[in-house]
């Protein structure tokens, strides 16, 4: 029989949100279980040796502490592909929202009354450190998009990316354009989607957190929202929450 | 001539009379404000007067995700469509005419089993409008369509277009007058755009560079567009070994739609502006030469820069001064 491919599943400065998704799978679980090995597994307590080879780890979070760093490290060196699994492994996300207003260590400081550990690292996304092989983005990532990895991985492969934003779905969907019909602050043209437009399907915001679109005009979007009586600071707050690290200028 | 009068308060009767040949869809307000077609149980769901729907009648021809081959045991098998009969209400000139190019690109040579599935399971219900300003059609144009509704003050004159059409009305002669009314013709408030010349994307119209400049391209235009069809196929292997392999909508706006192993053939987003002016005005082979804008106005509707490519058209073959963009606060606040 073939060997089943081993899997190494972890987190780094996160929510375990991300962890979670691979736990509500409930269906497809069993199947899962019987076609993989799940080797390393901390929050479900699977505990691999030391030893230990990976034909994949998708791993959530973003890279702050050393500790992190070294997992990462570990787990890049452990596994034939390396998955930057959720919005801040690719970004950096919540964790990384406030990189450029304030300071680490004056932040450490007031939050834990100390001097900071010399090993402080602003919250950073994996391709800042290691080389990602596929990434499966969102906040939480849709559980579709991780059972189609899993399905890809079994066949060797790994699954098509959807490259269109938000609106391609949102429109499709027949949902009323909270950006132009109710003048609402969405960043549905410049946000990945393949979420089905989960959020503005029932009349909430497109809030970014499934990060940048490839083709993303942000410098027209950000000047859509200007025009239309947003404030600059709250488009900056509302783009950064889970992607820090845009260009306004961005055009091409 | 004498003509086939529908009078209003025979509406229902006659939805009745489309029972037979598949569930009835018409346009009808979603309980969030869009006008979308949608399923018709009684005459008071229909709006009549409506502008456009949001979504054209092709995500009944042309689902947003299709799939097109399932894999089971190694072998891959076609994934016929569960197409039930069908009958589309009330569609307008512009929509028919969208089906009729639909028609000529999917059951051409080589049809298409999905398409032309679901399309046989159709019968069309045309009807009259009232233009807007972001329309402009050719009534002259080809359209798909069965029976044709003039809409008029109490009622409608009702026209045959096939032999079901012919056969619908000899199923309800009880509900037809007949009447010396004749039916309106359109004024459209612009002529619309003939077939162009496929070098007019690269003139220089300093609009092209404005609308590359400003264009956000989240695919509003195309996936409004009622002749739009471009498709990307995805397969998705499953965890018991099979697998599904499936067509979904694509856009010439976004940037995977001209990468192909290696490189990229639309790297800007002027050249992807430009790719979908070529496709809309100039058509491809085999059917270059025949534009496939139907003048419904969607796109420069839905478009949340107000770019208009009837505006690099009107430039170019007027010498008018480039348009501006369209003020924000006119024609997206709407969305009939």
């Amino acid at each position: 029989m073939k060997r089943k491919p081993k899997l190494a599943i972890a987190g780094l400065t996160a929510c375990s949100g991300c962890q979670l998704t691979f736990l509500n799978c409930e269906r497809e679980i069993p199947t899962i279980l019987d076609r993989f090995q799940v080797s390393f597994f901390p929050l479900g307590e699977s505990s691999g040796g030391d030893d230990e080879r990976f034909d994949a780890a998708l791993i959530e979070g973003a890279v702050s502490t050393a500790q992190d760093l070294a997992t990462l490290f570990a787990l890049r060196r452990a596994s034939r592909l390396l998955i930057a699994f959720g919005t801040c492994a690719l970004f950096g996300g919540v964790a990384a929202m406030n990189n450029q207003l304030c300071d680490r260590a004056e932040l450490f400081r007031s939050v834990y009354g100390r001097e900071p550990e010399k090993d402080l690292i602003p919250p950073a996304p994996f391709t800042n450190f290691v080389a990602v092989d596929f990434s499966i983005t969102g906040c939480p990532p849709e559980k579709t998009d991780l059972v189609a990895l899993l399905g890809s991985l079994l066949a060797g492969t790994l699954p098509p990316t959807t490259c269109y934003p938000v609106c391609m779905e949102c429109r499709s969907r027949e949902n009323s354009c909270l950006l132009l019909d109710r003048d609402e602050l969405c960043l549905g043209p410049i946000i990945q989607g393949g979420c089905n437009a989960r959020c503005p399907a029932t009349g909430i915001v497109c809030e970014g957190c499934r990060g940048p679109v490839s083709q993303a005009n942000v410098a027209q979007e950000m000047e859509l929202l200007l025009e239309r009586g947003f404030d600059r600071e709250d488009i900056r707050r509302r783009m950064s929450r889970f992607t820090p690290g845009w260009n306004y200028e961005q055009r091409d | 001539m004498r003509m086939s009068w529908l009078p209003q308060g025979h509406l229902e009767a006659f939805l009745n009379l489309l029972e037979p040949y598949g569930t009835v869809h018409g346009p009808t307000v979603l309980e969030n404000g869009v006008t979308a077609l949608a399923p018709i149980t009684s005459p008071d769901d229909l709006e009549l007067k409506y502008r456009h729907t949001l979504i054209p009648p092709k995500k009944y021809l042309l689902p947003f995700r299709d799939p097109i081959l399932t894999l089971n045991d190694g072998c891959y098998r076609p994934a016929p469509p569960v197409a039930p009969n069908l009958v589309l209400f009330g569609l307008h000139r512009c929509d028919l005419q969208a089906i009729s190019y639909l028609d000529r690109v999917f059951l051409g040579d080589d049809p298409d089993p999905n398409y032309a599935g679901r399309r046989e399971r159709l019968t069309l219900v045309g009807l009259s409008c009232e233009p807007d300003d972001f329309c402009y059609c050719d009534p002259a144009q080809p359209a798909a369509v069965d029976l044709f509704l003039d809409q008029a003050e109490n009622g409608f004159l009702v026209t045959p277009h096939s032999p079901r059409g012919e056969k619908i009305m000899s199923e309800g002669t009880g509900l037809f007058l007949s009447s010396d009314h004749l039916p309106s013709l359109l004024v459209p408030l612009a002529p619309p755009p003939t077939p162009q010349d496929p070098e007019l994307r690269f003139s220089d119209n300093p609009l092209w560079e404005e609308y590359a400049r400003i264009c956000l391209s989240c695919g509003a235009c195309s996936a409004c567009c009622p002749t739009c069809y471009c498709f990307d196929v995805r397969e998705y292997p499953s965890l018991d070994h099979g697998g599904n392999r499936l067509r979904e909508w694509d856009n010439c706006l976004f940037k995977k739609h001209g990468e192909v192993a290696g490189g990229d053939f639309r790297r800007s987003r002027l050249d992807r502006l430009r790719y979908r002016f070529l496709h809309k005005y100039c058509g491809f082979s085999p059917l270059q030469g025949v534009t496939s804008c139907v003048g419904c106005g969607r796109c420069a509707k839905a478009c949340p820069v107000g770019i208009d490519l009837r505006n690099v058209l009107e430039v170019t073959y007027r010498g008018a001064e480039p348009a501006t963009t369209r003020d924000q606060a006119t024609g997206t606040g709407e969305v009939s």
